[in-house]
This record gives structure tokens, C-alpha cells and sequence, in this order.
């Protein structure tokens, strides 16, 4: 059975060298988020420009695993070179299969494209959730709500684990203190957005110093955590 | 002197309404703003903007009725606006890219990709 690529990219240059590196198979081109959306109804895989000009790829790649339809297609994210292992991490977190940077390696990027796409159809119903996410020296497992950096165990409190989760699935967001007190404490400013710094400060010297620092403030905005 | 293009930010959160607006700003933009989706509406027949940037769950009407309002008034019709929200169902994606939208942008969101995304809506790019 052929199962189609749905390739999102504005880009004509793009295009061409996933024409040259998927030689074989059944590849359709959008423009945009909007026409992949319009068409692509799931099954076979979506494979995403990082900007598209009416959406970046990391939200539209959030968007198709939210969604029933999608949720269980093989979706990939093509970013601007050079390799990021930030950008990767992020764009994995947000639910992407497969994360490649443009020039692809033709030979590579098929046979990880058809790997995850056999894949995909023995997949279970529920979504397989990693039971730990790296991002360097630093490991978080989410069933077990732990974190360790460099092995090291870290004493979070549910709070500050929560906290840290929240950061790694928005990096390279900016972040307010009502949005945090909203989606992570789930109360209103009533709570005093002091205790939000006040928690961060505990959570950035627990986190140590390498990763401690890549919660950043941003004055009169919030925060933004940046790996 | 080329004059700043004119950014209208329409959002009832304060906070975000606060940081759109300061990345506006900081992308050269003059900057309109609004709490609420009929205000916004107002604000924009009264003083077309060059860009609005509208969330989609407002107190009165929703973003996208915001948005058909904007559309059918001569003045705007042909203002870009970008949605920026927390609403990420497809559905709810496709309805308001549907509505011709310059831009998705989910919340929260990389100030960045805000900035790039004003600068190319704003130069028509």
C-alpha cells in the first residue's frame, strides 16, 4: 500500500530537495498550514517546514497530535540548518516523530521516513509517551515526576516539577507570571505573582547553575527558558 | 519619514495584551490597544491599522466574528490580522486560518517568531 508524504513548504528550494530525497514516493505539496489542514485527514505522514508563512511548524506540529484525525500519522519537522539539539528537543516535544534540517540527507531521511511510517500503523491507541525526556545533562521522566542533571537526583516539589515541565514544553516562549500562576499553580493573580518568583528563584537553584540560568527574566514580561 | 506601521492588539488577558504589545513595539510599530473584541472592532474602523493582532476567546464575541466584522467594513477588509491564542483544537485552527488570517500563532509564544511574523505581515512580505 503507498501512503502519501503531505509536504508543507513555501519554499520552492525546499521543495525541490524533498522532490530529489523522497524520489519514489507519493509526495503532495502545500503552501501552507491553512491547505495542508484543508486536505490532510491523517494516515501516511505530514512532513513540516519549520515556517510556514501563516504558522510555525512547531505550533502546527502541536496542532495535528491534538488531533483525533492526525494524532496517529508519522509527523516530521524540517528546520533551517544547522542542527539544534534545543530546536529538536522542543519541536519532540511538541509531539513531532522525526526532526531533519534542510539539506537533508536523501538516503537517511527516506529510510527514517518509511521506518516511522511501517511503524505507525502497528502503533497502540493510546499515544506511547517516552518514559524519559533528555535534554542534555538534564533527564525528566514525567510518570515518575522526577528530574536528575548529571545523574543526580533533584528534591522538586510537585510544584517546581510542574514548573519545569511547563518550561520544557514552551521553550523559546516568553512566559508571564499570570499565564504560570494560571497554568501551573491554576489560580488567579489573587495568589501574588511573588510567589512565582519566589518559586522559580528555588527552582533555578535547584536546577544548578548550567541549567538554572536558561530560565531567564525578561524584564516587565516574564520568564522565557531557553536550552 | 516613512511613518511606523500601526499595530492594533486585541486581547482581554492583560498580560498578554501587555507583552504583544511591547514586541510590537519593539518591532517599530506604533501600537493601538484593546481589551475586548467590539472595542477592537471600533478602534479599527475608526483608525485602520496597518496589522491586528487578536486573540480568539474575547468576553463579547469571539475573535473570528471580530475578524468577519473587520473584514466586511470597506476601511479594513484588507487589514492583515493575526490570530494569537490558546485554542489549538484543528478545528478551531482551520476555521480562523479559513478566515483568510495573515497568521496562527499559539500561546504562549516565542517572542521571535511574534516579531518576525509582525515585521512580514506589516512590510506585506
Amino acid at each position: 500500500m503507498t501512503r502519501a508524504v503531505h509536504c508543507a513548504t513555501a519554499d520552492p528550494a525546499a521543495a525541490a530537495l524533498l522532490r530529489a530525497a523522497l524520489k519514489g514516493l507519493d509526495l503532495r505539496f502545500y503552501p501552507s498550514a491553512a491547505a495542508l489542514l484543508k486536505v490532510w485527514k491523517g494516515g501516511g505522514a505530514a512532513l513540516i517546514d519549520a515556517s510556514l508563512p501563516d504558522m510555525s511548524g512547531r505550533d502546527l506540529v502541536a496542532v495535528l497530535r491534538g488531533a483525533p484525525r492526525t494524532a496517529r500519522s508519522v509527523i516530521a519537522l524540517a528546520g533551517p540548518g544547522p542542527y539544534s539539539p534545543a530546536a529538536a528537543a522542543a519541536c519532540f516535544d511538541n509531539g513531532a516523530d522525526e526532526y531533519f534540517t534542510f539539506p537533508p540527507d536523501p538516503g537517511l531521511l527516506k529510510a527514517r521516513l518509511l521506518n516511522l511510517m511501517a511503524r505507525s500503523g502497528r502503533r497502540p491507541a493510546a499515544a506511547e509517551a517516552p518514559a524519559e525526556h533528555s535534554f542534555g545533562a538534564l533527564k525528566v521522566s514525567p510518570e515518575a515526576r522526577t528530574a536528575s542533571v548529571k545523574g543526580m537526583q533533584l528534591r522538586l516539589t510537585a510544584l517546581e516539577f510542574d514548573l519545569l515541565m511547563y518550561f520544557l514544553k514552551n521553550q523559546g516562549r516568553v512566559v508571564s507570571r499570570g499565564v504560570l500562576l494560571e497554568q501551573v499553580w491554576r489560580q488567579g493573580l489573587e495568589t501574588g505573582t511573588r510567589s512565582v518568583d519566589k518559586r522559580i528563584e528555588a527552582l533555578r537553584s535547584k536546577l544548578g547553575r548550567a541549567f538554572g540560568s536558561k530560565i531567564r527574566t525578561v524584564f516587565g514580561l516574564g520568564y522565557i527558558f531557553r536550552l | 519619514m516613512s511613518r511606523r506601521p500601526k499595530v492594533l492588539v486585541v486581547d482581554d488577558e492583560p498580560d498578554y495584551l501587555r507583552i504583544a504589545a511591547r514586541i510590537a513595539a519593539g518591532a517599530g510599530c506604533a501600537v493601538m490597544t484593546a481589551k475586548a473584541a467590539l472595542e477592537g472592532v471600533a478602534l479599527a474602523a475608526a483608525e485602520p491599522p496597518d496589522l491586528i493582532l487578536l486573540d480568539v476567546g474575547l468576553p463579547d464575541i469571539s475573535g473570528f466574528e471580530a475578524a468577519r466584522r473587520i473584514r466586511r467594513a470597506p476601511a479594513t477588509a484588507a487589514v492583515p490580522i493575526i490570530f494569537f491564542t490558546v485554542r489549538s483544537e484543528v478545528d478551531m485552527v482551520s476555521e480562523g486560518l479559513a478566515l483568510g488570517a495573515a497568521g496562527y500563532v499559539l500561546k504562549p509564544f516565542d517572542p521571535d517568531e511574534l516579531t518576525r511574523r509582525i515585521r512580514a505581515a506589516v512590510s506585506g512580505k
